[in-house]
């Protein structure tokens, strides 16, 4: 008696994040990731699929200057090699530099690049696959953290534009306050109006625990988990 | 809550922490004897009082650092970075 023959799959592989939620989900950019609609005014939303890449070299030189920012502050790059990145000042002589889902290859290329010519010893390594990113957003997101993360989230202590890494529900996490602008709720008109917004990151086997948490902690202001409010 | 001042983080909780020890220097290994080993490893001032000490920022910076602490009423001071 022979064996069925397996059966082969031509479909191009999917990633998965380190989340899953209950419910549908949805191919977007090769990856897995729920296919909910969040619809509230405080949203969890998985940004597992962003290409994520760390640098350590020194921490105040020419690598500092390429990348934009030092230690406790990000840097959006609208223009240059870097072009659609955030970069994050992960820690002293360390930078987390966050791109648009998919553009791995050049934007590891475009980072190497850029800190090859600072003529600093430094490395880049790409982690995309190897950590947890979430974004919490609404005017509640600062009550919802204080409950498991002991930093003080005033504006005086953490404003937009800030990161810090501490302890988020007892894991490491890297917190980046970057907040979003907000299209349905501008009173000026003039496009100034923001709503409270972070980004969470740490090690993708700690994500699906602190996204839990998270999801706890916000149960009483309404939290629900689905698409990020904003492309990026 | 003992809040510790991280040289880079500013104060955090003491459980972000890990104590590495009395802030003491190695002996040079290829000059050391057993006897010197045995007292850089083993024996402590472990003074009721002002003691320099070693801590690591597991929880954020990742960065080793010292501070000055004193062992009966655990007040701190800062005492600068040693990496
Ligand atoms: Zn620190």
């Amino acid at each position: 008696m022979s064996e069925p023959a397996a059966a082969v799959s031509t479909a191009p592989p999917v990633a998965r994040t380190a989340l899953a939620f209950p419910g549908p989900r949805r191919i977007v950019d090769g990856w897995e990731l729920t296919a909910r609609h969040a619809t509230g005014d405080l949203v969890l939303a998985d940004l597992g699929p962003l290409v994520k890449l760390t640098v350590r070299g020194p921490a105040e030189g020419a690598v500092r200057a390429a990348l934009g920012t030092g230690f406790g502050r990000t840097a959006r790059h609208d223009e240059g090699a870097l072009a659609g990145a955030l970069v994050v000042g992960a820690g002293p002589g360390e930078w987390l530099v966050l791109g648009p889902a998919g553009t791995g290859g050049e934007l590891l290329a475009a980072t190497r690049a850029v800190v090859a010519d600072s003529g600093e010893f430094a490395s880049v390594v790409d982690v995309t696959h190897g950590r947890a990113l979430v974004r919490l957003t609404g005017a509640a997101a600062p009550a919802l953290l204080a409950k498991v993360c002991a930093i003080d989230l005033a504006d005086r202590v953490v404003p937009d534009g800030s990161a810090f890494r501490s302890s988020v529900a007892r894991v490491v996490t890297d917190v980046v306050r970057d907040d979003i602008r907000d299209e349905l709720d501008d009173p000026a008109g003039d496009g100034t109006a923001r709503t409270r917004s972070y980004l969470l990151h740490c090690e993708r086997s700690s994500g699906q625990y602190l996204a839990d948490a998270l999801v706890d902690a916000g149960t009483e202001y309404g939290i629900e988990v689905g698409a990020p409010p904003s492309a990026r | 809550m003992m809040l510790l001042p991280c040289p880079n983080c500013g104060a955090r909780n003491v459980s972000e922490f890990r104590y590495v020890g009395e802030a003491k220097t190695r002996p040079d290994p290829t000059t050391a004897t057993p006897q010197e080993w045995r007292r850089h490893l083993y024996l402590h001032r472990n003074p009721a009082g002002w003691t320099r000490e070693t801590w690591y920022h597991g929880s954020g910076c990742r960065r080793y650092f010292a501070i000055e602490r004193n062992t009966v009423d655990n007040a701190v001071r800062t005492a600068g970075a040693t990496s």
